[in-house]
């Protein structure tokens, strides 16, 4: 009887321990699938630049090229269907990778470049057939990542090189792809271990993974008997392969500042520059050791340390005859070869990346853009954004040096678009260039100065019946008294007055008097109406000395304001987006070209060729220190009062810049525009091989030859006269004193010419 | 065009004075038409399936690339014109209006071609009424 009772409290205890213990499993269950799904799912943006576009004529030296590929990560001389590239006789052979864009998928294939005179000769394919067309993939630029501090670049285990994966199973755990979560014998060795009163090490690959979900590294037994449990109920969940994938992408594996790096990807991005794939046997063998302990073996803190592990792991690697001998030597034999300075986000352009989120933040959700695995297709041009870091950072070291004025020393920021699209190709938003700080190009508003004044000669040049380009203009002492306003007396950079200068000369020196009182006289309102078509949006004060620039504006507005000038009149919004798509690559979203006219073709083509002037003969001489006069580049500088702001704004035929150079504290730089950021616009254009700056004529502009003396009509017998453009009808019908009846005669036979030529294309058609 | 030529450099040759240095100023060169030549091999495949997209009423992709061909050669009219008109089918009257402007400066003495742009701008405006 007492046997009976006993055994059925025996039997109800038991089974209220299955229950509980069954409760407890279930719980776990439940939570290590909610942790390993979250973590297996949320996948960053991640954001290329745009694909570089081989065809026939690009003006794009070899050199680039070469640098571009290994950016990619294309191996010199390297083998397989793809990712390689090696130097055939005038040119190069290219194994472009497989890549889905927006518009298809694009297989893996093999093409022939040569190269010309900086240009690219020809385009053929592997059979020798002529390519009209080569596209290779894109540089994978950053990510949008989850909050927390967490950046990641998720990796497919199929990206993983095979001798990382088996590095990390011969250290970390042998039996990984046998055991059923838990290794018995490290369980075993671990009991003894508990005995000693120190609870540590064997620990599977799966062990380690459940590990991470934890946010406290406690080490008790029942924290160790739940990891267990856990790791045998994700292996009933999950494959090796899943769970490999996962733990490569959770793996902790230094810091960063207060930045933790997990995964391989951050890993070999953070460490090595690289993208996982890339990895060498060496460079994977030093992060498998780094596992262990990541503070400990921190190869740029402990670099002895961190080779000595690194050439454990590779014996050990050996010993499970996955690498051969030759192999494993010659990865002994290499350097560390850790990033010096190691990069300071996940993007190697923040602040372009910046530009990009907001522009995305107006079309998405700030969850979907953290973990729907978009894929963003971006206007960066990789060669253009080096061409302006190298620029922008030597010139700012030198100018530090030059100057002296402590820290924090001087600051920069750079915008560069495709002078017709109005895409932006290149952002600096600081002279730390990898650090995704304070933005300057988007964020710093400053006074722009005389970039200010194209606008006033453009609204005077908009009427022909009053100014042209070689209006006189009155440079003398100028008294602006408005009521409810402080008196205003512009004084000139020189502090002399010039007296009556040409309107294209007033700009090309920047005469301050001289503008101030055309723009005066034309009206602040209406040039504030031509600086809000030329897409300036924020408001501005209407005074008078809003026409010398005092307004502040940031680099992107500036570049939105010249981008409608280098498009001749057609408003083209500034675009860092191509193109998004899903991850599987389903096209979600384009950002089309758009363009808007905002002006007349006939005052845009005048106020081009006056900025042309500014670079002949004005401000902006100092240009033909990098580019050569033919170049016929449009550029306007900048400088603020006490020189705090150094600008230079300009545009070639193929691409906008816009330069600005300043103390964040607004301390006086004692540098103008075109001492300080013209320099580092011509250093940068003139890396990039600029097209010539060449503009159609209109219908409505005639050129006339005017006699520089006096501004009337010359022609060949007055000496150093121009040929000028104007409206038609609106150049200076008096006569030169030095002209003579010759130049009358062969003006009126050039009239006659041109008539015939004008009647006979009608006639012709062509 | 042949005569044309010839009877300008007739009417040239015997009217004007021989002139020192430059004719116009580098501001109104005409594009390097070699280098404009040479680049055609790449836009004639990308206008083609453009054409072909068109066709098969697959717009977006036909702007696309179209607009891949315009990062090639920016100043090529009849790319501009060809956006001009996938955009009027894509119903998008004002910007169909101002990419039919957009070339005009460039078209130069090419008539045909204003004429064409011309009437994609009228059409876009009584589409937009």
């Amino acid at each position: 009887m007492k046997r009976a009772r006993f055994l059925r409290y025996l039997g109800f205890g038991s089974l209220v321990a299955l229950l509980l213990v069954a409760g407890f499993t279930l719980h776990l269950d439940l939570r290590v699938r909610s942790e390993f799904e979250g973590r297996r799912f949320a996948l960053p943006a991640r954001i290329f630049a745009r694909p570089l576009e081989l065809h026939q004529g690009l003006r794009v030296p070899q050199p680039a090229v070469e640098q571009e590929l290994r950016d990619l990560g294309y191996k010199y001389a390297g083998q397989g269907e793809s990712g390689w590239f090696v130097r055939r006789d005038d040119g190069l052979e290219i194994a472009v990778r497989p890549f889905v864009f927006w518009d298809g998928p694009q297989p893996a294939r093999t093409v022939h470049v040569t190269f010309e005179g900086g240009a690219v000769a020809e385009l053929r394919d592997a059979q020798g057939t002529p390519l009209p067309l080569a596209r290779l993939d894109p540089l994978p630029i950053g990510g949008i990542y989850p909050a927390g501090n967490e950046d990641r670049i998720l990796v497919r285990l199929n990206e993983v090189p095979k001798h990382l994966i088996d590095a990390l199973v011969a250290v970390e755990d042998r039996s990984f792809f046998s055991h059923a979560g838990f290794d018995p014998r490290g369980l075993a060795r671990a009991a003894v271990s508990l005995v000693s009163g120190r609870v540590q090490g064997g620990s599977t690959l799966t062990q380690q993974l459940v590990k991470n979900f934890f946010l406290t590294p406690e080490r008790t037994l029942q924290r160790k008997f739940t990891e267990l449990i856990m790791a045998v109920l994700l292996e009933l969940h999950y494959d090796k392969r899943e769970i490999l994938e996962t733990y490569l992408n959770e793996i902790y594996l230094g810091q960063d500042r207060d930045r933790a790096i997990h995964g391989i990807g951050l890993a070999a991005q953070f460490y090595f520059g690289k993208q996982v794939q890339y990895l060498t046997l060496a460079e994977s063998a030093l992060l498998v050791g780094m596992v262990k302990g990541p503070a400990l073996y921190d190869p740029h803190r402990h670099p002895a340390r961190a080779l000595e592990r690194r050439n454990l792991v590779l014996r050990e690697t050996r010993e499970q005859n996955t690498i051969t001998l030759e192999q494993c030597s010659a990865a002994r034999g290499s350097a560390l070869n850790v990033n010096s300075k190691p990069s300071m986000g996940t993007s190697p352009y923040p602040a372009f990346l910046q530009l990009v989120h907001r522009q995305l933040r107006r079309d998405y959700d700030e969850a979907d853009l953290r973990s729907e695995g978009l894929r963003i297709f971006t206007t960066l041009d990789p060669q253009v954004q080096g061409a302006a870091e190298r620029a922008l950072t030597r010139r700012l070291a030198q100018f530090d040096k030059e100057k002296r004025f402590g820290e924090p020393g001087l600051e920069g920021a750079v915008v560069v678009t495709d002078a017709q699209s109005g895409e932006v190709q290149a952002l600096i938003g600081g002279k730390d260039l990898r650090y995704p700080g304070f933005n300057r190009a988007l964020d710093a508003a400053r006074p722009v100065g005389s970039l200010l004044k194209p606008a006033v000669y453009l609204t005077a040049l908009s009427d022909p019946s009053r100014y042209t380009l070689a209006t006189p203009l009155d440079d003398s002492p100028f008294l602006w008294q408005s009521r409810g306003a402080k008196d205003w007396e512009p004084a000139n950079y020189d502090k002399k007055y010039h007296g009556a200068v040409p309107l294209r000369t007033a700009l090309a020196q920047s005469y301050n008097v001289a503008t101030a009182r055309l723009g005066t006289d034309i009206g602040v309102e209406r040039v504030l109406d031509d600086v809000r078509r030329l897409g300036v949006q924020r408001p501005m004060q209407p005074y008078a000395a809003t026409l010398l620039g005092a307004v502040d504006l940031s680099p992107l507005e500036v570049a939105q304001m010249y981008q409608t000038i280098a498009t001749g009149g057609f408003r083209a919004p500034l675009r860092a987006i191509r193109e998004v798509t899903t991850q599987q690559g389903v096209p979600l979203k384009r950002y089309p070209l758009a363009v808007e006219q905002a002006f007349a073709p006939e005052p845009m083509y005048l106020i081009t060729a006056a900025l042309q002037g500014v670079v002949r003969e004005g401000t902006a001489q100092g240009l033909a220190n990098w580019l050569r006069p033919e170049l016929t580049v449009a550029g306007k500088t900048g400088t603020t009062d006490e020189q705090r702001d150094a600008w230079f704004a300009g545009f070639t035929g193929d691409r906008l810049g816009i330069v600005w150079i300043g103390y964040d504290d607004n301390r006086a730089a004692k540098l103008s525009g075109a001492a300080a950021a013209l320099p580092v616009w011509g250093e940068m254009m003139a890396a990039l091989d600029p097209e010539p700056l060449v503009l159609p004529k209109p219908e409505g502009i005639e050129l006339v030859s005017i006699d520089p003396q006096t501004g009337l009509r010359g022609g060949v017998s007055c000496a150093g006269a121009q040929e000028l453009p104007f409206v038609q009808g609106s150049a200076p019908q008096e006569r030169a004193p030095c002209s003579s009846g010759l130049d009358a005669a062969a003006e009126a036979v050039d009239a006659t010419v041109q008539k015939a030529k004008s009647w006979l294309e009608r006639l012709f058609g062509k | 065009m042949k005569y044309l030529v010839v009877l300008l450099a007739l009417l040239a040759g015997c009217a004007t004075p021989p002139e020192p240095g430059p004719e116009t100023p580098p501001v109104t060169e005409p594009l390097p038409e070699a280098q404009q030549r040479r680049e055609s091999v790449a836009i004639a495949g990308l206008m083609e399936s453009a054409r072909s997209d068109t066709a098969a009423g697959r717009l977006a992709n036909a702007a696309a690339s179209l607009e891949r061909a315009l990062r090639i050669e920016p100043r090529n009219p009849r790319l501009w014109q060809e956006l001009a008109r996938v955009r009027l089918l894509q119903g998008e009257y004002a910007q169909a209006e101002s990419l039919a402007a957009r070339p005009n400066s460039w078209a130069g003495s090419d008539s045909g071609l204003r004429a064409e742009n011309q009437r994609l701008i009228e059409q876009a405006r009584q589409a937009a009424r």
